[in-house]
């Protein structure tokens, strides 16, 4: 495995493990998501140029459209969280459990 | 660059980022949490020890060994000094022991001082104690190695002196200082004469030039510091005195890290002294000097911590005797054995201390097999695997240490100290565990003896895991550098076990000698068999009866009711499910991060088949 793979990789996976490890903010996952599609967009970009194929020139304008989409999602979700529970730390949801 | 290479140098890398961060994390002027100790430098710790498995697991996988020049710090026409990291055989097995041993260590301070207001500065001195070490082993050219050697020395001197209250404390802080500098004399002095004969600082230069120099002024150098730091015989005092630390300090710095550095170095620089027959035989009987001299004195101590550091000080002369057989795969091999069980001895004598309201004379210890359990099992194991008890981890490197001086055509005077001192080894070992466990209580009823913190508990286990298993893991997986000599004589095989079952038996001998009395005067016994009736109705009468009720209290009492029907019948089915039915029950929360737990196992398993 080259270089180029190898640090996609694992800053991929990084960004992964950050998302799912994360502590106290939701705030915290959506961002390491938003890392997640960066890495993403920037592979397909470099692939596209690496091989020198016109066919996935696109590919990363589409990429950017749909993690747009996701990260309002994201965002919607968090606003609503803040909205009924005042924070968007994670225990808040589970505060009146036993 | 090549993936396994990228991925072992840039793991060892994290492996110092992960032990820096805490202590950069010091620098903010915000006070400490009072966990800060706990939570921090422990789990910093801990992540660095399996972060130090991959490229564990990659060096005996591929032999993968990596040298990493990182920085030109300085550079003249002639001279250059870098940053120069080495991997080879040495630090990659080293480190992930000394992380191990560290975090069973740290865990084991976090109840030992925690009633210490200074308990965080502590954690941190050992912190930086234990990147000084890695900085010592990692070490590619002499200016790094003399950092790593300086590092180490003043926290050394640190942490001994923690309670400077006492002044007991302060001279033996003072004592360490003194006797180490003598050795760093002999350190300059090597590294001087390097620099001005060989032209360089860097390893790889050093063995290069060896066969067209005259290298005796350089390894007495390197010898007399090795004195210095490992507590040869005529530098050695430091070392007993040294017991004035806490017992973590103690456990850490003067059993398994800091007193080996002196023979690492040795072992590092061993292809200069390869061919140099006189450095070898200085450090042959220097050796055997001092591992008879230390056991002898370890005989009659009465401190339990000063029967433990004596015994160090004799596994350091047996060290050091390996390399004057020059084989400095086996003194390494010994040095991550001795590691373990050491660490743990001296864990069971802080638990032991604790529990009896800090004493620590053995002589006030008695009958705490019953009741600390755990604790003397941990300390049997620890003197077994001590004195080299067959197929634990102390047998694979003893034996063979003493199988090469048997079969090597050097001193015999050197063996037979060397075999003496064995013979020694299972003699005290067995004093401590005779005073401390066996017998009756000797110390005052009011103790707060438990074993209930799991703080104390956990590293005994593991410490105790890894003196079962370490010499067999590391002897299995990693080839030596030089082939052993496989075919001797019957007793020179048996030469070790021979001498600790007869010093085990006379140690034996000599403690039941304390609870008896001589009689002043010899009673005949010629008319005894016929005044008794040949003994026929005393044994008859009062033996098989008592065989029969005790037999039958056994299978009653311990076989039905203890066995049967608590442990393996239907408290046992309680005992399994409970946890299992509570940790469910836990899960099952409906918590958000179980879910991303549950993907990321997920993942894992599709990436590892995959790939």
């Amino acid at each position: 495995m080259t270089l180029t793979h190898y640090a996609f990789s694992s800053s991929y996976f990084m960004s992964f493990l950050g998302l799912i490890f994360y502590r106290k903010h939701l705030l915290s996952a959506l961002l390491c998501l938003e890392a997640m599609m960066l890495i993403l967009f920037i592979s397909l970009c470099l692939w596209g140029l690496i091989l020198a194929s016109t066919v996935f020139s696109a590919g990363p304008m589409i990429l950017l459209a749909f993690s747009a989409c996701e990260a309002s999602a994201g965002l919607a979700l968090l606003v609503a969280m803040a909205r009924t529970h005042g924070t968007d730390r994670l225990k808040n949801l589970s505060l009146l459990r036993c | 660059m090549h993936f396994t290479t990228m991925i072992l140098s840039s793991s060892l890398l994290t492996v110092f980022l992960i032990l820096t961060l805490p202590i950069l994390g010091t620098l903010n002027p915000n006070p400490t949490k009072s966990q800060w100790a706990k939570e921090n430098v422990k789990t910093a710790v801990k992540t660095a020890f399996f972060v130090s498995l991959i490229p564990l697991f990659i060096f005996i996988n591929e032999g993968l060994e990596v040298i990493m020049t990182n920085w030109e710090w300085m550079n003249t026409l002639m001279f250059n000094i870098n940053i120069s990291l080495k991997f080879d055989l040495y630090s990659v097995v080293f480190t992930p022991v000394a992380l191990y041993v560290t975090w069973s260590i740290l865990e084991f301070a976090s109840w030992y001082m925690h009633n210490d207001p200074n308990m965080n500065r502590f954690f941190k001195y050992l912190l930086i104690f234990l990147i000084a070490m890695i900085i010592l082993v990692t070490a590619n050219n002499m200016f790094q190695l003399f950092i790593g050697w300086e590092g180490v020395g003043i926290m050394s001197f640190l942490l001994i002196g923690w309670w400077s209250g006492r002044a007991d404390a302060n001279t033996a802080a003072l004592q360490a200082v003194a006797y180490n500098r003598v050795g760093d004399i002999g350190l300059i002095l090597a590294m001087a004469w390097m620099a001005v004969n060989l032209n360089s600082w860097e390893m790889q230069q050093l063995f290069s030039l060896t066969a067209s120099h005259d290298l005796t002024l350089p390894l007495l150098g390197l010898v007399l510091a090795a004195t210095g730091k490992s507590a040869q015989f005529g530098l050695h005092p430091w070392l007993p005195s040294a017991m004035e630390g806490p017992t973590p300090v103690s456990a850490l710095l003067h059993s398994s890290t800091m007193v080996v550095a002196g023979i690492f170095l040795l072992v590092r620089l061993s292809p200069m002294m390869e061919n140099n027959p006189l450095v070898l035989s200085i450090c042959l009987c220097l050796g055997a000097l001092t591992t008879v001299f230390t056991a002898t004195c370890a005989l009659t101590q009465n401190d339990i911590k000063k029967i433990i550091a004596f015994s160090t000080s004799s596994q350091l002369g047996l060290m050091m005797v390996t390399i004057g057989l020059n084989q400095p795969y086996l003194a390494f091999l010994h040095i991550c054995t001795h590691a373990f069980f050491k660490a743990m001895l001296f864990l069971c004598s802080g638990s032991i201390i604790h529990s009896l309201n800090d004493e620590q004379d053995i002589g006030k210890m008695g009958g705490l097999h019953q009741l600390l359990p755990l604790t003397s099992s941990c300390l049997t194991i620890g003197s077994l695997a001590l004195t080299g008890t067959p197929f634990l981890a102390g047998f694979f490197s003893k034996d063979a240490i003493i199988e090469a001086l048997s079969t090597s055509y050097l001193n015999a005077w050197a063996l037979v100290l060397t075999l003496l001192a064995t013979s020694f080894t299972a003699i005290y070992s067995l004093r401590v565990v005779f005073f401390v466990s066996m017998g009756h209580p000797r110390f005052n009823s009011l103790s707060p003896i438990n074993e209930n913190n799991p703080s104390v508990m956990n590293p005994l286990k593991r410490l105790a895991w890894g003196s079962i298993l370490a010499g067999l893991l590391i002897t299995t997986n990693i080839t030596p550098m030089k082939p052993l000599v496989m075919t001797m004589p019957l007793t020179l095989k048996l030469a070790a076990l021979t001498v600790t079952i007869t010093g085990l038996l006379t140690a034996l001998e000599l403690a039941s000698l304390t609870s008896q009395q001589f009689k002043t005067k010899p009673l005949p016994t010629t008319h005894h068999f016929s005044n008794m009736l040949g003994y026929f109705p005393s044994v008859i009468h009062r033996l098989i009866p008592k065989a029969n009720l005790v037999l039958g209290q056994l299978v009653a009492n311990q076989t039905i009711d203890q066995t049967w029907l608590e442990k393996t019948g239907p408290k046992m089915m309680t005992s399994i499910n409970l946890p299992l039915i509570s940790s469910t029950s836990n899960l099952q929360q409906g918590v958000i991060k179980t879910y991303f737990l549950m993907f990321f196992f997920t993942m894992i398993l599709a990436i590892l088949t995959l790939v």
